[in-house]
């Protein structure tokens, strides 16, 4: 039994003209303490809705269904209410752009100490203290407590928001896209950070993000998403040298921007839309190695490899998939 | 202290803006050409010694700018004319009728803000379901409707179950202080009526605004990441927060009451700065105008300061 | 590498102003109710002010029903205390009430909207002798200026819609200067004067098209104040005497002891229309700048939460 399970998550947004937007379609994946796994992927694939989901923080227009285990227990059984105790206790999160993830009325202190004392780990003083050391962890000094966030540069924001992460102590961080809003020299610290938290807390960190050279730079492992589904999982080394899916290929070989920002797409065309059915595999339309069966058959996760699976038809021509259900 | 210039800067702003406001004044009714009728001295049934004295008073005979440093420092020793309609100093007469406006005016405007607040609160809270759509025309229409015309559909439905005309009942004599109390107090319903309603539809949809803006906030993601339960999120976060701009644009607001209050004191006869200004429009009272017109840009640039004090204290993120 | 960068360079150069699709407005209209309804109001009420004289069922200067005569058949809306017909009186009002309102709004627009621009483009020592002055305007309370201005150089229709015009350029100043002052920081715009372009021909050909939808939306809820401010002039005496506008029919009502009569029929409907027109301009204004600036957030917030579904055989474990 992992840490946490995801199994086979799906979720619908209602759409203002009736039909529903399936805009997660069955993932899943385990994590173990310590792991460093990524979740890649172009906008709009369905990366950030899926960790958004793991804790339930979805808008009352989504529909969700599938299993979240955290430590053998199902959180989402009962929707909002089983979610919230483990909310930041157990699971926690960092935002895009902690800009406005931190409340400006407020200290950087009392946001830090709030949540310690909703889940009963420490109050007053006490807190207090436990707050600043653990700004002096991420790299801030401890009396920046008594700081509004609007006197933070962008870096120190996100350090304290990974700081105000932590104040529970969770198990497992979900990151989403925590550099893209900052500038390279400081999106390397803060991925230190990360990397360095990971290895001494024993902390369990799910990244997402379209950046691939963050994605190598902090993880052992990523899950591939397209149009709301894993098409890869597996050890960065093969998913970087031997991809089994022409996505993640194609993903990979992409020619960086020369300025360091928005990964260029080479891909041509477009991803499909998800508030429609898709017949066959979703990737085919751009694919560069489809063949007929891609346009009918849509291609299952396999394994095709040590704790690497891949969604693809090409590896059942290569022979070497097989049927069993290997967990990574 | 934080800010100490920031508060600084404002006070110099509104200082300034009211020293606009006088020189406009001056410019205004005693400088453009055609405003001859408008001279001070021409008090209608006055004596000639009266006319004169006021003629040196003012120093209508010297050149203009001379007249402008007099008109200042009359205006500091509260010299601010002679009505022509009643032959009374014009200060004396703002100073009675700006205490009766006043409460009736406060009254309203409490009211229309506790009740523009709640209603804006569950119409964001409740976005686009019925009743935030119905609430929310509503709250359009009467912002929408003219005021007198508020007032006078007020009167018609209300007049014979409520005291519709001036402050008090000239009829009741000698009353005991309780009894004028009330008195006052049931002629005072009708017009705070009128004022709450014409401000509430305004109230409700910035309190609306702001809120929907607040509840789409990250920080409101966030609390909920936190496991806070709803009621402690909508309390600390989106309120809490929505309140910024919402006192401010309120103090803003109440400035402009004084347009509301001279239609609303007009229809009801409300002795008042506002039935003050109806009546020198018509009487063509002009030192009257001038006079009512400095106190009420006065309140307004004062309200206004009030409002840049309010945002300062509430969002820390003000330091300049 | 070089490549790239050439590549990258051309784009920047050959760089088109952004250009809002041609039909912008009619995109909105289509895509929102309120604003249909809005436009809808609008629409009503000026054709009704256009064909005025070939509509009014009565003249409006003869007596053509008894004093204070009630509603009835042959008087929808009852008469005045002239004996003259409700109806035509408030469709000949409606138009001298929307041109006034669409005049001042116009003055307002022009002066508003050319201040906003000059302030946000030229910037610097222009901007703040500007804002200055705008700011100590907006500070001025309207109506009071309005009414001493009014009193002083006399009821015509024409210093009516200047006065308002006067005063309500403030607010649209302050919204035009600060779109204008991002527009600015456009690259097209840098390149645009850099190659030489001369202001006019930037503000007129880059700069204009971009503020324009804003301009309208605001000219929208301007019209909506203007209205409102002639009415509350009217009331207070200050209204052109020969004019008829809603403002005045209400006037009248309220001076001539139409509620002492009992004859409301004098007084609500011109207020009702007053209140539709004001409220159409609000809706379809409103739908104007929601579209613009779309503050399209999901509530993270809300009384309902996410819906739950049962799994049913979707295969879950066949991998």
């Amino acid at each position: 039994m992992s840490l946490l399970e995801v199994r086979d998550v799906h979720v619908w947004f209602d759409l203002p003209d009736g039909s529903q937007l399936h805009a997660v379609q069955g993932v899943s994946f385990d994590i173990d303490p310590g792991d460093r796994m990524g979740l890649v992927g172009e906008s709009g694939c369905g990366k950030t809705t899926t960790i958004l989901a793991v804790m339930g923080l979805l808008p009352a227009n989504a529909t969700l269904a599938g299993e979240v285990r955290f430590n053998g227990e199902n959180i989402l059984e009962g929707g909002e209410d089983t979610v919230r105790p483990h909310r930041w206790k157990d699971i926690s999160m960092i935002f895009q752009g902690a800009m406005n993830a931190l409340n400006p009325v407020k200290t950087v202190g009392t946001q830090i100490v709030e949540p310690m004392e909703l889940h009963d780990v420490a109050e007053g003083n006490a807190a207090k203290r436990a707050a600043g050391e653990l700004l002096e962890l991420v790299g801030i000094p401890a009396k920046a407590t008594d700081r509004y966030p609007h006197e933070f540069s962008g870096g120190m924001r996100q350090r304290a928001a990974i700081a105000m992460a932590l104040a529970c102590q969770p198990k497992v961080l979900l990151a989403d896209e925590p550099t893209t809003a900052l500038d390279v020299m400081v999106q390397a610290q803060i991925l230190e950070l990360l990397v360095g938290l990971a290895q001494d807390l024993g902390l369990a960190l799910i990244l997402v993000t379209h950046d691939l050279p963050v994605v190598a730079q902090v993880c052992e492992r990523a899950a591939v998403m397209y149009a709301g589904e894993i098409v890869e999982k597996g050890p960065m080394e093969e998913l970087f040298h031997a991809p089994r899916h022409p996505y993640t290929r194609l993903l990979f070989a992409a020619t960086p921007d020369l300025y360091g920002d928005e990964q260029v797409m080479s891909i041509p065309g477009a991803p499909p839309r998800l508030d429609r059915e898709i017949v066959g595999c979703p990737f085919q339309p751009r694919c560069d190695s489809s063949f007929d069966r891609c346009k009918v058959e849509a291609p299952m996760l396999r394994a095709v490899g040590v704790s690497h699976d891949a969604a693809c038809h090409l590896n059942d021509r290569a022979g070497v998939a097989t049927t069993a259900q290997e967990l990574s | 202290m934080r800010g100490a210039d920031y508060v600084i800067k404002r006070a110099a702003f509104a200082i300034a803006t009211i020293f606009v406001a006088v020189t406009l004044n001056f410019i205004l009714f005693r400088l453009l050409p055609g405003t001859a009728v408008t001279n001070l001295s021409r008090v209608p049934h006055a004596t000639p010694a009266l006319r004169h004295a006021l003629e040196v008073e003012f120093g209508l005979d010297k050149p203009k700018w001379q007249q402008y440093v007099i008109y200042l420092q009359n205006l500091f020793r509260g010299n601010w004319g002679i009505s022509f309609a009643n032959q009374q100093p014009v200060w004396s007469n703002l100073k009675t009728d700006l205490a009766n406006t006043i409460p009736m005016v406060l009254l309203g405007t409490v009211v229309s803000i506790i009740v523009g607040m709640a209603t804006g609160i569950i119409s964001a809270w409740r976005r686009g379901t019925k009743l935030d759509q119905v609430s929310t025309n509503i709250a359009i229409a009467f912002y929408a409707f003219p005021t007198q015309w508020l007032a006078l559909v007020i009167l018609i439905l209300f007049a014979s179950y409520l005291p519709s005309h001036g402050m008090s009942n000239d009829f009741l004599i000698n009353p005991t202080p309780w009894e004028h109390f009330k008195d006052v107090m049931s002629h005072m319903i009708l017009p705070s009526l009128t004022i709450a309603l014409t401000l509430y539809g305004e109230y409700t949809l910035i309190v609306r605004s702001a809120m929907l803006e607040t509840l789409g906030e990250d920080y409101v993601l966030t609390a909920r990441a936190k496991g806070l339960p709803q009621r402690t999120i909508v309390r600390r976060y989106a309120l809490r927060n929505a309140m910024l701009p919402t006192t401010t644009l309120i103090a803003l607001s109440l400035g402009y009451i004084v347009a509301g209050a001279i239609l609303v004191e007009a229809v009801f006869s409300w002795p008042g700065i506002g039935l003050a200004v109806y009546d020198a429009i018509e009487a063509r009272d002009y030192p009257m105008l001038q006079g009512a017109f400095l106190i009420l840009t006065v309140s307004v640039v004062f309200f206004n300061f009030v409002a840049d004090l309010l945002y300062f204290r509430l969002d820390p993120r003000i330091t300049e | 590498m070089s490549q790239a960068i050439q590549a990258v360079e051309t784009e920047n150069l050959s760089l088109p102003p952004p250009k809002k699709r041609g039909n912008w407005f009619w995109e909105i209209i289509k895509g929102s109710t309120q604003a249909k309804i809005g436009l809808g109001v609008i629409l009503f009420f000026t054709i009704l002010g256009i064909f005025a004289p070939w509509i009014e069922p009565y003249s409006v200067h003869q007596q053509s029903g008894a004093v204070f005569c009630a509603p009835s058949a042959k008087h929808w809306l009852g008469c005045d205390d002239g004996g003259i017909d409700m109806v035509s009186l408030l469709i000949q009002g409606g138009r001298i009430s929307l041109v006034v309102g669409f005049c001042a709004t116009f003055v307002a627009m022009v002066l508003g909207g050319g201040i906003g621009i000059i302030a946000g483009y030229f910037g610097g020592g222009t901007d703040i002798t500007l804002m200055r002055i705008t700011d100590y305007f907006l500070v001025i309370p309207d109506v009071p200026l309005m009414i001493v201005l009014a009193t002083l150089f006399g009821a015509r229709l024409s210093i009516i819609i200047l006065v308002i015009g006067i005063l309500l350029w403030t607010g649209t100043a302050r919204i035009i200067r600060a779109e204008v002052k991002s527009l600015r920081e456009r690259v097209y715009v840098k390149r645009a004067t850099s190659l030489g372009s001369s202001n006019r021909r930037i503000i007129f050909r880059h700069i204009l098209p971009q503020v324009g939808p804003l301009l309208i939306a605001n000219t929208v809820l301007t019209v909506a104040i203007a209205i409102f401010d002639e009415t509350a002039l009217s009331f207070l005496g200050l209204g052109d005497p020969t004019a008829i506008t809603w403002g005045k029919i209400i006037e009248f009502g309220f001076l001539r002891t139409a509620v002492s009569a009992g004859a409301w029929w004098a007084i609500v409907p011109a207020g009702i229309c007053v209140a539709l027109v004001i409220m159409g301009c609000y809706w379809l204004g409103q739908a104007i700048e929601d579209a613009l600036n779309p503050r399209l957030k999901v509530a993270h917030l809300s009384p309902r939460t996410f819906r739950l579904r049962p799994l049913v055989g979707r295969g879950s474990d066949a991998i």
